[in-house]
């Protein structure tokens, strides 16, 4: 067999799993973004529901993204077995298992939307309709052959495919949801409700900063030329760029060097690169990592005052900075590195590119939020509603949906059992 | 004052005349030392009906804010005895010391979070128990005696014998000059600062909470002046605790230091200027950005900053002064 066949095959391979430890970053960042009370909750729910999200994408999503050519939605395909290898390229197997993994990130995004108060029902359910009808059809548009890809959209891996599909499902559940308990004041002022644990949030985005580079440098989707390492060093840059971005505005703003700022700086250059990181420069690289450091910090103060609680910053992360990095491929991209669509304005290639990016970043937010918010709110009616009781959300989600406890000695014991205790 | 027989009468006589001073710093301060002494009296006279005439001989001395005579509109309760003798009276002067602290109460002080309050034993002391006791907080040198002592140094007597304190005070400088690596570990223990102005020169109100949006007066303004110049009162030997008299008490080797008397006077009268109707103590130290205009902002920063370079010259002083 040939070897470049093969060793296109173990790269991806080894990319999906870089991509499905992800999860584990996830699991992390969110569990350490919350409180205690919600650990052992907002920990399983991941693992669950990647469960449903890869069941699902294999009967139905990957037939919507790659089933036959239609310019809206692919369609067949359904219930992937192909077990043929082929000569070149990736066998089918292996191109379902990396896709695969970015379905369950997705998904996983917008659950950040839901954190600390929606329903575990809510979870499982959304989980199936998202994985079928929410984040395939974006893919198609843009990956599957779709109308977008006929414009020549790029999105290397996925700021927006990913980012702000998930970004947008989160908001839509935000709204629905509304705020925690205890966020906003009487007197319209915030409350910080910090999450319980800085280090579990830090090792969750080293987690998520290591599994990039599956999720970028994979997205070549072979091995030719070992490109796959020069997506990795722009990857690498703007994660630090976005850092030092963040930490520095926000040190500048405040007066603070906030840690949890500083975590999603380093996830917003990583999210801000994921669409370029094929197409740009190096310098460029460091560039757009850094402002999306910077628009992090922004669009968290945004949210605050628009008086959206966004447990987890995932609006900000993955929504605004998605867009941010959708765009920055119609500014930075360079003739020589634009494998799909056209030079960027700074190289030449005046607005075209940049009008594409734009489209593109219109509809498939306007996509993935109108059908997540319509289908949330059909569920809101159908299942009496979405979000748990005041009482159980007191208490914590551990307890009240799962009858245990992430923190077991915590557990507030029998004898003093007066009325609510949450941690 | 009109004569006042109880505590409630007391807060009756604040409300009616605290208006007429609240925008003149030296005044506002006389009452609240009439106000307070007469608390101590009307204490002292119940006390004396459920146990009889005190004693010995004792001090009853005022700390923080209401020591430094730098009281705002509401103040909180920071005070301490020292009496004459041995440890068989304090069981009567700590009940004097909860009796005020009851009073003070009712007339409007809060009682102080860290209770330093002359009911509680650690602030009650005889006289030979207080030398023990600054001698062990200055030996200890940890974050929390300094605390201690800090707060012990910026005193006054209010009501009773002025020399206990004088004593102390003489016994504290003593030990400072025996051991000057204690005035770089007094400069550490206050040197962390909350910053009110960031580095595009804008103020730096509170982010979160109930608070947000407003600046902190006494912490990101107040304290660089105050702990300034109790450190150079204490390098100094000055006696005196209010900030105004150290400024004036330094000798004309401090001409720099000297000249900044005038911003901490523009200060004190910036903070009754948007704080007089203040409603709580809470509040007197907390200024809404929203209640400031383009000027009053300017002001404020102007003063922060000249804080926080006074804080800075006094220690590269003082640590000049330690090092020879």
């Amino acid at each position: 067999m040939d070897p470049i066949f093969l060793m296109n095959n173990v790269w991806i391979a080894l990319c999906g799993v870089l991509v499905f430890l992800m999860l584990g970053g996830f699991i992390l960042l969110e569990a350490g973004s919350t409180r205690m009370k919600n650990a052992g909750h907002i920990a399983g729910k991941t693992v669950f529901t990647v469960g449903i999200a890869s069941l699902v994408f294999w009967a139905v999503g990957w037939g919507f993204v790659y089933g036959s050519e239609g310019s809206l939605i692919g369609f067949g395909d359904f219930f992937f077995g192909d077990a043929t290898t082929m000569g070149e390229g990736l066998a089918g197997s292996t191109d379902f298992f990396f896709q695969m993994a970015f379905a369950c990130i997705a998904m996983t995004i917008a659950f950040g939307g839901f954190a600390e108060r929606a329903k575990l029902s809510v979870y499982v359910i959304f989980a199936v309709l998202f994985s079928a009808l929410v984040y395939p059809v974006v893919a198609h548009w843009i990956w599957g052959g779709g109308w977008l890809a006929g414009h020549g959209k790029q999105d290397f891996a996925g700021s927006t495919v990913v980012h702000l599909t998930g970004a947008m499902a989160a908001l839509a559940a935000t709204i629905i949801l509304k705020p925690r308990i205890g966020k906003y004041n009487k007197d319209g002022s915030t409350n910080d409700i910090a999450g319980h644990n800085q280090v579990f949030t830090a090792l969750g985005v080293l987690i998520l900063w290591i599994g990039w580079f599956g999720f970028n440098a994979g997205s070549t989707l072979e091995v030719a030329d070992a490109f796959f390492g020069y997506v990795a060093l722009n990857t690498q840059l703007a994660a630090g760029a976005g850092a030092i971005g963040a930490m520095l505005i926000v040190w500048a703003m405040t007066g603070k060097a906030d840690v949890p700022t500083t975590l999603n700086g380093a996830l917003a250059g990583l999210v801000a690169i994921t669409a370029s990181c094929a197409f740009v420069e190096p310098w460029a690289a460091v560039v757009i990592g850094f402002i999306g450091g910077l628009i992090v910090f922004l669009s968290m103060k945004f949210f605050d005052k628009a008086k959206i609680d966004d447990p987890i910053f995932a609006l900000s992360v993955h929504g605004t900075v998605g867009i941010w990095g959708t765009l920055s491929n119609g500014l930075f991209a360079t003739p020589e590195l634009a494998s799909v669509g056209r030079p960027g304005l700074f190289y030449g290639g005046g607005f075209e590119q940049l009008g594409v990016q734009i489209m593109g970043v219109v509809t498939s937010g306007l996509y993935a939020f109108a059908v997540a918010f319509v289908l949330l709110k059909i569920m809101e009616k159908v299942m009496g509603g979405l979000r748990v009781t005041e009482e159980e959300e007191i208490v914590g989600l551990d307890l009240s949906e799962h009858g245990g406890y992430g923190y077991p000695e915590n557990l507030p014991q029998p004898a003093n059992k007066t009325g609510a205790t949450g941690a | 004052m009109p004569v006042v027989n109880s505590y409630t009468e007391l807060k009756e006589a604040r409300e009616q005349r605290m208006g007429a001073v609240s925008m003149n710093h030296i005044k506002l301060n006389l009452l609240h030392d009439e106000l307070i002494a007469k608390a101590v009296h009307l204490a002292l006279d119940t006390v004396r009906s459920e146990r009889g005439n005190p004693p010995a001989p004792f001090a009853f001395f005022l700390m923080g804010s209401a020591g430094r005579f730098e009281q705002s509109v509401w103040s909180d309760q920071d005070h301490g005895i020292i009496f004459a003798g041995n440890d068989d009276s304090k069981s009567y002067f700590l009940r004097v010391g909860a009796e005020i602290t009851n009073a003070l109460a009712v007339a409007g002080y809060e009682p102080c979070d860290g209770k330093v309050m002359a009911s509680n034993p650690l602030w009650c002391k005889s006289v030979a128990d207080w030398q023990l006791q600054v001698a062990d907080w200055l030996e200890e040198a940890s974050w929390q005696s300094l605390r201690h002592f800090s707060t012990f140094f910026d005193s006054r007597v209010l009501v009773g014998e002025k020399g206990y304190l004088k004593e102390l005070k003489q016994t504290s400088f003593s030990i400072l000059q025996d051991n000057p690596d204690l005035y770089i570990r007094l400069i550490d223990n206050v040197d962390f600062l909350k910053k009110g102005v960031g580095i595009f020169g804008q103020l730096l109100p509170e982010q979160q909470g109930e608070q947000s949006g407003t600046i902190q007066l006494k912490q990101k303004a107040f304290f660089p002046y105050v702990n300034a110049l109790r450190l150079l009162a204490l390098k100094n030997k000055i006696f005196a605790p209010s900030t105004l008299s150290r400024f004036r008490q330094l000798t004309n080797d401090y001409q720099a230091i000297k000249s900044v008397e005038s911003d901490f006077i523009e200060l004190l009268d910036y903070r009754l200027k948007f704080r007089k109707n203040a409603q709580t103590y809470e509040e007197v130290h907390l200024i809404p950005m929203q209640s400031l205009n383009k000027e009053a902002k300017q002001e404020l920063k102007q003063l922060m900053k000249k804080g926080y370079k006074l804080f800075s010259d006094v220690k590269s002083i003082i640590e000049k002064e330690c090092s020879k």
